[in-house]
């Protein structure tokens, strides 16, 4: 597999001589593979936009190195590196019409005239914009901007094309849309995605691999399905998803199985992965959808756990309840709307709650 | 609401703007309509006018009565004319090349120091123009700032004669009227988006194409505000070409001025007024025009 962007130990301080100096990038490094859609995600702050700047070339690295292709380009002028940026506003140049913004690349490349209008016309017609390419930016709604930004990014063919949280600025239901689009765009054109937001679903939604930042730092790189159900440490288990985080500390363990108290007496158990020892301190967390809810049946009970429903947030395809386990524990989970539309259980109800071992998983601390 | 205020929306509106009419038709329309209505009449040599109509102050731009009382064309107050277009467009292309990289920068500082060197720039402002150009003979003059030490030093023998001449008259124009290019190409390149310096040079613009692609395309109304705001005065000025000029230099406001005092020709100088106003108007037009047809490429937003 050939490695698209290289990121080595690369820091970024801003105004690194005034005492307001911001540590914005703190030794990250990363490889971000050829033909792969990556996500940088994380809260605001993080530092995803300034490592998307950084290889974009608008940012100077404080240390490290940024290997494009196996070439260095950390000197290199944002105009002499073979990426190109969807920006977070489009930055269409608004005296352009459409077509001439696509072209604006193209130009600067000094590509031969007919290649530059077949060229326009293609992308244009990648992104569904053929029919607008005489208007002018401010003549398009929000996602019409969005797909012209689009196609005058992947109009210069760049090897790695960089996405800065291009779908913030658009309504839900074409957010959603976009992201599908974005996703087979990328397979078609066979181009490195480096994709930064603050979307969690969207991440997991597109990506081929996800890298979570937080503080100037990565927490964790991984498939989708690696982050969502293998978070290392509470900060990508919290970020991603709804979780439940239960504090405890390990009072028994045989070779399968760690049993954790947790609360005054409550015990949990979860799959012993050999890394701890009886008095550790830990954290457990467990997914709501893991936590399957039953009406309470006192006679017939086998390893389920009595709860009452404390509070519910109905959302149309399911509810989200809130249980309270007693011993000051809560769980957050979810059920589905019975078949006549009904919720199984409404709020004060007595609840049976079971999941199993393999659901609750023990958190690095 | 008193019975007296007009019932409709728009005559209330004229009613608040009444008082700007008034003091607009006081001090600037009257005295353009009597300047006007003075152009065709006939001079009274002590000053003044005669109320005698005549068509000959307008008749004197291009010709004059030879020794036989015959009409002949005089090129010599057309070629004052011609040389304060050439001297007002070069002033202010010197006013541009050196106002638009000023404004530039302003915009690239800090938020708050932009305003301390917006502040700077208006400073002259607080000065008389006549006493600040005074201050350019002092610098250009025979032995002045910039040739004492030339000369002491022996890298020239001779004066320079720099002042007396067009290119004094030029930099006197350029000196007075550079805030009024550096403000307005502010004003429009401050509301620039610097993100689409970003993306320019993202899509492989180097820093002269930036320029030329983005930033100035997109600041173009601010500089055609200030090209106008320049080349108008310039026109009309008669301080820097009488000082610098010597006076033997004429440009179209001195000689408007001359009119008026030495030469107590009224009409004449009204005629010549009234081109100048006639030049003053074709411009905006063009400009308004030009407004128009830049907003309606650019929708409405």
């Amino acid at each position: 597999m050939t490695t698209a962007v290289d990121i080595r130990g690369v820091t970024k301080i801003y105004s690194p001589d005034s005492n307001q100096a911001v540590k914005a990038l703190d030794n990250v490094s990363l490889t971000i593979n050829d033909n792969e859609f990556f996500t940088l995600l994380g809260p605001s702050g993080c530092g995803k936009t300034t490592l998307l700047r950084l290889i974009a070339g608008f940012e100077q690295v404080s240390g490290g190195e940024i290997m494009l292709f196996d070439e260095e380009i950390e000197n290199l002028e944002p105009n002499r590196r073979p990426v190109n940026t969807v920006f977070q506003h489009y930055a269409l140049f608004p005296h352009m019409t459409i077509a001439n913004n696509v072209a604006f690349g193209l130009e600067r490349l000094k590509k031969p005239k007919p290649e530059i209008k077949a060229t326009v016309e293609r992308v244009l017609t990648l992104v569904k914009m053929k029919e607008l390419g005489d208007r002018r930016p401010n003549q398009l709604s929000g996602g019409q901007q969005q797909r012209v930004a689009l196609a005058r990014a992947l109009a210069p063919s760049p090897k790695v094309l960089l996405l800065d949280e291009p779908l913030s600025a658009l309504d839900l239901k074409l957010r959603q849309a976009m992201r599908e689009e974005l996703k087979q765009l990328q397979r078609e054109t066979g181009i490195t995605f480096v994709f930064v937001t603050h979307d969690q679903e969207e991440a997991l939604a597109m990506s081929d691999r996800i890298a979570v930042m937080s503080n100037g730092e990565i927490q964790q790189i991984g498939k989708p399905t690696d982050i969502y159900e293998h978070p290392v440490n509470r900060f990508v288990a919290d970020f991603i998803g709804d979780t439940n985080f239960l504090d405890g500390e390990i009072v028994d363990l045989n070779d399968d199985l760690l049993t954790c108290r947790i609360g005054a007496q409550s015990l949990f158990e979860t799959e012993n992965s050999g890394h701890h020892k009886v008095g550790d301190q830990v954290t457990l967390f467990l997914r709501p959808e893991k936590i399957m809810l039953s009406v309470l049946d006192q006679e017939n009970d086998s390893g389920n756990r009595p709860g009452k429903v404390k509070n519910l947030v109905y959302l149309g395809n399911q509810a989200a309840y809130t249980v309270d386990m007693g011993d000051g524990i809560e769980l957050t989970a979810q059920a589905r709307p019975r078949e006549d539309g009904e919720l199984p259980f409404a709020i004060g109800d007595p609840i049976a709650v079971s999941f199993s071992a393999r659901a609750l998983k023990v958190l690095a601390q | 609401m008193s019975d007296w205020l007009p019932k409709s929306a728009a005559g209330r509106r004229w009613l608040g703007l009444a008082p700007s009419y008034f003091v607009i038709g006081i001090f600037m329309l009257i005295p353009m309509v009597i300047m006007g209505v003075f152009s065709f009449l006939e001079p009274n040599p002590y000053g003044g006018v005669k109320p005698i109509g005549s068509l000959a102050a307008y008749i004197k731009i291009a010709f004059e009565y030879d020794l036989e009382d015959k009409l002949v064309f005089n090129p010599g107050y057309l070629n004052i004319i011609f040389r304060s277009f050439q001297l007002s467009f070069g002033a202010t292309l010197l006013c541009l090349i050196f106002g638009f990289p000023v404004a530039y920068y302003i915009t690239l500082q800090p938020e708050n120091r932009r305003n301390f060197y917006i502040y700077l720039v208006t400073i002259p402002f607080w000065t008389n123009l006549l006493i600040r150009t005074f201050a350019w003979i002092i610098i250009l003059g025979r032995g002045g700032v910039i040739e004492a030490p030339l000369l002491a030093t022996g890298i020239i023998d001779d004066s320079l004669r720099m002042m007396y001449s067009d290119g004094a008259i030029a930099i006197g124009l350029t000196y007075s009227y550079l805030p009024l290019m550096v403000l307005p190409i502010y004003a429009s390149l401050e509301k620039l988006d610097f993100r689409l310096l970003d993306a320019a040079s993202d899509l492989y613009a180097n820093r002269f194409e930036i320029m030329t692609k983005v930033v100035i395309p997109l600041s173009k109304p601010g500089i055609i505000a200030g090209c106008i705001l320049v080349f108008i005065p310039c026109l009309g000025a008669f301080i820097a070409p009488n000082l610098l000029g010597g006076g033997k230099k004429l440009m179209l406001g001195s000689l408007v001025q001359f009119q008026f005092a030495s030469a107590r020709n009224w009409p004449f100088g009204g005629a010549l007024s009234m081109l100048l106003l006639s030049v003053v108007i074709i411009t905006l037009i063009f400009y308004a025009r030009a407004a128009k047809n830049r907003a309606a490429m650019e929708g409405s937003a």
